[in-house]
């Protein structure tokens, strides 16, 4: 295993004061491993973006701490900061600056200075060349997530904090984010992304933590998170048999009708798929629209918390 | 130093490709001489004619401008926006921040100045020693420090800048009839005449007219520094109190 490079130790965070104080991180204890990809995955108001905010150094936590490669974040934070970068969930840049003068001044607040070349060269990264001299103003939805994301590594940093990197972005702009997320990886580099969105962190994360009302309540790989669950792949099909009948079918744990499509839970998909359309058969009926779906993240936190992930 | 450099650079950039600034700092002080001059062209104030002597009330009042309102509500929009929390993630300490937005709006407050005097002599054939220039001008820089700082205060107490803008607007035009700034105080009534000296733009118009009229100092340059340094002291203080990295939750 890799070693630890953020270790997130019985850290509370809390907004306000008095009887409007609100507890947005309760305990959380956490180890983040050099060279993985980390998802913390949770619903709006969770408390991702409050835990990205103490390691980022900007949210002093009511109790516990964070180190980044063992030094602690509140006691120096210039030291901690020059290690990450940093894209915040909502895209704020300067407007009036072009897309080229923001890396240079964004990598330039770390103290590391490109040259037009090496500008050029980090655009180039995330399909920007060709935006160069445009205001940042007048650049697309996807390109500027884009940006955002070239300026959080426009100073190479080891760590890079993604707060929903691709919320709000069309499904192939999503899919371009993924890659350029999965190339920084490939790096070398440290990524933690939040998201509310299971299969973000199904297709990225090496390992997630699932956070609700700011407590973590597991945190493993998504593999063995699913595994947990006990729970088996579901056969979704438009057939119409009696539940006793379908309940006899090989394989099958549970059945249950939700609306008009009959839904089996079962250890061995294919020879229940094969029985059913045997017994439509022979009561004279077909079997439509069939789909699997297997045990995702959504059902590891609806079981964890008793709630959807996404209302 | 080159980062703090590249950071004043980009605040510069960001000031004057900015659409509002450009109108309000730069186009609407000629516009309001030139109104000023179709109006009041023909007057006399004591024994200097009109335009010659509102021109350097017009610098104080495009400064006061810039420095409570426009400077103020940059921002407020930089903090709604989230890029000051964008930039609070960086290492780069908050006094390098502050000092280069602080430079950047000296620089461009004195290129207005420069703009503003420039045209008054060039087209209004207002006399101008460069004595005067180089006494005026410091203290040019001296009230934007003032107003900006007061500026700020607003900044660090407005929720939003729409709340800035109106803040900002009402500090602006109330001393701008009071301050013998382009209307003679001699004009007001006399409790008026007797408090305008403890206003920050009453005390800039009198740091800075009597250099670009006359080339001299006036005779209570010593005391409108005072109250200029009193206000520069208090507001700072208070802007560094107040100051916030993200918007109020």
């Amino acid at each position: 295993m890799n070693e630890t490079l953020i270790r997130i130790e019985n850290l509370t965070a809390v907004y306000g004061h008095g009887a409007r104080q609100v507890r947005a991180l309760d305990n959380v204890t956490l180890d983040i491993h050099q060279g993985e990809i980390f998802g913390l995955l949770g619903p709006n108001g969770a408390g991702k973006t409050t835990l990205l905010s103490c390691v980022e150094g900007i949210l002093q936590p009511e109790a516990g701490g964070v180190r980044i490669a063992g030094v602690e974040v509140t006691r120096q934070p210039q030291a901690t900061k020059s290690h990450l970068g940093v894209q915040l969930q909502h895209t704020a840049l300067l407007d009036d600056l072009t897309v080229a003068e923001l890396v240079e001044v964004y990598a330039a607040l770390y103290e590391v200075f490109l040259t037009p070349a090496e500008i050029s060269a980090v655009l180039a990264r995330f399909d920007l060349e060709d935006q160069a001299q445009k205001l940042s103003r007048r650049l697309s939805g996807g390109q500027k997530q884009r940006l955002a994301l070239a300026l959080a590594i426009a100073n190479d940093p080891e760590i890079v904090l993604l707060d929903e990197p691709t919320s709000a972005l069309d499904p192939r702009a999503r899919r371009d984010v993924w890659a350029m997320i999965r190339t920084l990886h490939q790096e070398g580099r440290t990524i933690v992304l939040t998201t509310h969105a299971m299969e973000e962190a199904e297709a990225l994360c090496g390992r997630v933590a699932i956070i609700d009302g700011g407590e973590i309540v597991a945190c493993d790989t998504p593999a063995r998170l699913i595994a947990g669950l006990d729970a088996y792949p579901v056969l979704k099909t438009a057939c119409d048999v009696a539940l006793a009948q379908a309940e006899g079918l090989p394989g099958v744990r549970m059945a249950r009708y939700t609306g008009e499509y009959l839904e089996l839970e079962t250890s061995e998909p294919q020879a229940t798929l094969a029985a059913l359309q045997v017994l439509a058969t022979t009561l004279g009926h077909s079997v439509g629209d069939v789909t699997l779906r297997q045990p995702n993240l959504e059902d590891v936190f609806l079981k964890l918390t008793g709630k959807a992930l996404v209302a | 130093m080159k980062r703090f450099a590249l950071l004043t650079k980009a605040m510069f950039l960001m000031h004057i490709r900015n659409r509002m600034t450009l109108f309000w700092n730069l186009a609407f002080p000629i516009l309001i001489l030139i109104i000023y001059r179709f109006v009041f062209g023909e007057g006399q104030v004591g024994d200097t004619d009109y335009m010659t002597w509102v021109a350097p009330g017009v610098v104080v009042f495009n400064i006061l401008t810039f420095g409570l309102l426009s400077s103020g509500t940059l921002m407020v929009e930089m903090r709604e926006k989230g890029i000051l929390r964008r930039l609070q993630t960086s290492p780069v300490p908050a006094s390098s921040l502050v000092g280069s937005y602080l430079l950047v709006n000296v620089l461009i407050g004195l290129l207005q100045s420069t703009l503003i005097v420039s045209f008054a002599v060039l087209v209004f054939g207002m006399p101008l020693t460069w004595a005067g220039v180089l006494r005026a001008f410091p203290m040019v820089i001296v009230g934007i420090v003032t107003f900006v700082a007061i500026g700020q205060v607003i900044s660090g107490v407005a929720p939003t800048a729409g709340v800035a803008v109106a803040v900002g607007q009402v500090l602006n035009f109330s001393q701008m009839f009071i301050t013998d700034m382009i209307m003679p105080i001699q004009a007001m009534p006399t409790w008026l005449q007797e408090a305008a000296p403890y206003l920050p733009a009453y005390a800039v118009v009198q740091l800075v007219r009597p250099p670009l009229l006359k080339g001299q100092f006036s005779s209570d340059l010593g005391f409108s520094l005072l109250i200029t340094t009193g206000y520069i002291v208090l507001a700072t203080l208070a802007a560094a109190r107040l100051f916030r990295w993200s918007p109020k939750a």
